[in-house]
């Protein structure tokens, strides 16, 4: 077979990885969401972890990925796990949660004619909570497709030690095209990946734009708690804060008739559906159980496997951790400020401007779906002596920081977009009404109107700079025997124990900075988003009965 | 049915000669003539629908007439200016910012020192009745409340015409009539530049009790189908027989559409 229909084939080999691991992530998030509704313990055990492993970017599972597959299991199916694996956790989060959301906020009339109605489990699924959830899966499936094309880039091609594994798609293959120095070959693989890249991303958007118009809601029906679902974290942590809040809490619960016990005393024909919603209910709290006991046990077994020479091994590399990780912040904070403005700007200025807003719109998204590791050799090859003469010194970082840029901006881009586009048109003509100048508008209504957006798009930009990092920080003989490596940097310490097989240090690692992301996420943008959730909601400035 | 038709008024501040608008396809309007003058209201009534909102979003540059074209003090009015101020049927607050913030904002275009523009800002809450109100944040205040720092704002702004779409639309009735009582001593209160206003409402009552002149939009596409004088002292009582006379003056023309 010639090397074009291998491309061909590897192509729509990465692309069916992809869509089937959002296709899985949507039927497990539908059932997951729909326990969440009926298992208040399953709810909160859910709702903290996703919130958790949604704020760890999907590099920190690359040491645990590799030990659970490809040294456990091993083989052709190990290593294919691993690739859709770390596929799975770059899109599963934001679809989960999306779907959760979905479903707490079906609005109470639409629930009562269902349970009215005596509607089974499969049924509600059916003719409710799936077509409910369609608006906001399609509204996450663009940027899903996105993340799950550049990590599978990374995926499909990996090294620990000496040995490299692979599996076979379009990332893989344009690696071997470009360590063999076949470049016409690479330009054709790019373009055959660009084609069915668009003709993907053109098909979501018809999709999307099919389900929102089918499944939206346009109606004034009160919908419980669709500002803001309550960050579940605080609430799961809160009992270990307040323990006799929570055993008051449950006394009260057992002393108030609930509609279970009423079903029970009174309404015989309502015992049917209870007796199945309680099983539900003890089903979920079962599950949720299981999955603590699971995480505990684990981490307790992982703890004590460990012998004190490997512990004084592992801390004696901590503070060497800890300071790289201080370079990668300065560096993720560079691209979070880059990416802002940028997509400030840039959003602000298009989104009067309906053609050039269409037109730029669609080749960001395609741009977006567009792996940049794939394309970035190229780039490299081409902007490198001239970068070299401006930059100097400054070369590497100018790359990596690019990389982190191409990889992770469209995320805050979309947020402000949409952000500045929810504006309602009384603003904008208060704005043109009083003569507001460029920078006022942005100063005084612009910027605090979309903080609620910014702050989520900031919170993604950040937590996908890190893979791009991942990428840049440590590249070998990217092109014509040029490498990018950055002196200091957690990422390039975790590329490089990876590849030397130091798996235990690469966990280790890993787990650190899973453990400064959490707490960077609970103390600085947990606040953050309450604070604009509280004072900058922009649709909030419209008062009409 | 008596139509008072009369041609245009001494000391015009706004007016709008000849104009029509087209919305992709569809005329909304077509050969409107209208004015205010100094110290009057002019309301403009018609059916749901109609153009009546967007006839002021005309007259306020906004958006560009078709045909025809709208004077300001006898130049042409081609983009929004502070000059002429529209206060929306939804009340616009920006929640981020207090009372007196919001207020604030009309005076930006001026450019005046900061601790200028806070004594105006503060004067101006003073004159719709939120004297002490300056730092609540717009959530902590009612519909009613918002819309006077609405009012306070764009009279900060120094306008010449006020553009009200529907002003009390979103008001319980209990408070639209308070402000309303209020308004003509806030409008044209000795501080204020105003010299006119135009109101555009569907409630007769409330047309009856503010405006001097009103016209009756109506027709597809709409036209000025008939001019109505209100001659009545101010303040007006309700209970008035000419007050429900001009009522009833004014239903018989919105049902005879397009019967001048």
């Amino acid at each position: 077979m010639g090397l074009i229909p291998i491309m061909i084939l590897a192509a729509l080999a990465s692309t069916a990885r992809v869509f089937t691991v959002i296709g899985l992530s949507i039927l497990t998030g539908w059932g997951f969401g729909y326990i969440s509704i009926k298992s208040k313990v399953f709810e909160n055990v859910y709702v903290a972890l996703n919130e958790v492993f949604e704020s760890v970017p999907v590099i920190a599972f690359f040491p645990v990925v590799l030990i659970l597959f490809v040294n456990r299991i091993g083989g052709f199916v190990g290593v294919e796990l691993a690739s859709d694996f770390l596929v799975f956790t770059a899109v599963v989060w934001n679809i989960w949660i999306g779907i959760y959301q979905a479903f707490k906020t079906v609005p109470i009339p639409m629930i009562e004619e269902i349970e009215n109605l005596r509607y089974g489990f499969l049924d509600k699924l059916r003719y409710l909570y799936i077509p409910f959830s369609m608006p906001r899966i399609a509204a996450n499936l663009i940027p899903s497709f996105s993340d799950a094309f550049f990590y599978i880039m990374v995926s499909e091609v990996f090294t620990i030690g000496s040995t490299s594994y692979s599996t076979f798609g379009i990332g893989s293959l344009i690696v071997k095209l470009v360590r063999l120095g076949m470049w016409n070959y690479v330009s054709y693989a790019l373009l055959i990946l660009g084609i069915i890249i668009g003709g993907s991303v053109y098909l979501l958007r018809e999709f999307s734009t099919y389900a929102i118009a089918r499944y939206s809601l346009e109606s004034d029906i009160p919908v419980p708690r669709t500002r803001q679902i309550q960050r579940y974290v605080a609430k799961f942590y809160s009992p270990i804060i307040k323990p006799t809040k929570r055993i008051r809490y449950y006394f009260a619960s057992k002393r108030a008739p609930t509609r279970g016990r009423r079903g029970k005393e009174g309404y015989d024909y309502y015992s049917e559906r209870e007796t199945g919603q309680r099983i539900l209910k003890v089903l979920g709290s079962a599950v949720a159980l299981l999955i603590l006991g699971i995480i505990i046990y684990s981490s307790f077994s992982l703890l004590t496997s460990i012998t004190y020479a490997e512990w004084r091994y592992i801390f004696s590399n901590t503070l060497e951790i800890v300071y790289a990780l201080a370079y990668d912040y300065a560096r993720v904070a560079v691209i979070a400020v880059l990416s802002f403005l940028v997509a400030l700007f840039v959003s602000y200025s298009i989104v009067n401007h309906r053609r050039i807003e269409a037109l730029l719109i669609s080749i960001i998204q395609i741009l977006a779906a567009y792996p940049a590791p794939a394309y970035f050799p190229i780039l490299f090859a081409v902007t490198y002596g001239i970068v070299y003469r401006f930059s100097g010194a400054l070369t590497t970082e100018f790359f990596v920081i690019l990389l982190g840029f191409l990889s992770t901006f469209y995320y805050i881009f979309y947020n402000i977009w949409v952000g500045i586009k929810a504006i309602p048109k009384e603003i904008w003509e208060l704005m043109d009404n009083l003569g507001m100048g460029y920078f006022q508008r942005i100063r005084y209504v612009i910027l605090p109107g979309t903080l609620p957006y910014t702050i989520t798009g900031l919170t993604s930009t950040v937590n996908s700079a890190w893979g791009g990092l991942m990428i840049a920080e440590y590249w070998p003989n990217i092109v014509d025997g040029k490498s990018l490596e950055v002196s200091h940097g957690l990422m390039k310490l975790l590329d490089l124990w990876t590849y030397q097989g130091n798996l235990m240090l690469a966990s280790w690692a890993s787990f650190i900075f899973s453990l400064f992301v959490i707490v960077f996420s609970v103390v600085f943008t947990r606040n953050m988003m309450n604070l604009s959730k509280e004072k900058y909601v922009i649709e909030e400035g419209i008062y009409a009965t | 049915m008596k139509k008072i038709i009369k041609g245009g008024e001494v000391g015009r501040v706004l007016e709008a000669v000849n104009i029509g608008f087209t919305y992709g396809k569809r005329k909304i309007f077509e050969k409107i003539s209208m004015s205010v003058g100094n110290g009057r209201i002019v309301a403009v009534v018609g059916p749901s629908g109609v153009g009546k909102s967007t006839l002021l979003r005309v007259l306020g540059g906004f958006l560009r007439p078709d045909e025809g074209k709208v004077l300001l003090m006898g130049k042409e009015v081609t983009r929004p200016t502070p000059k002429i101020m529209l206060i929306h049927q939804s009340i616009v607050t920006f929640p981020w910012m207090t009372a007196l913030e919001n207020v604030m904002l009309g005076l930006k275009y001026r450019k005046l020192p900061k601790e200028l523009c806070k004594a105006i800002a503060r004067q101006m809450l003073e004159m719709v009745g939120l004297e002490g109100f300056e730092d609540f944040y717009p959530k902590e205040l009612s519909g009613g409340m918002r819309q006077r720092i609405a009012i306070a704002r764009a009279l900060a702004a120094d306008p010449l015409v006020l553009l009200m779409d529907e002003p009390f639309a979103h008001l319980d009735e209990l408070t639209a009539e308070a402000l309303r009582r209020e308004l003509y001593k806030i409008l044209f209160n000795v501080n204020s530049t105003l010299k006119g206003v135009i109101l555009v409402s569907h409630n007769l009552s409330e047309v009856v009790e503010l405006s001097d002149v009103v016209y009756v939009l109506n027709g597809r596409p709409a036209t000025i189908v008939a001019k109505v004088e209100i001659e009545m002292e101010r303040p007006r009582n309700p209970r008035d027989q000419k007050f429900y006379y001009y009522i009833d003056v004014l239903n018989d023309t919105l049902l005879y559409k397009g019967e001048v």
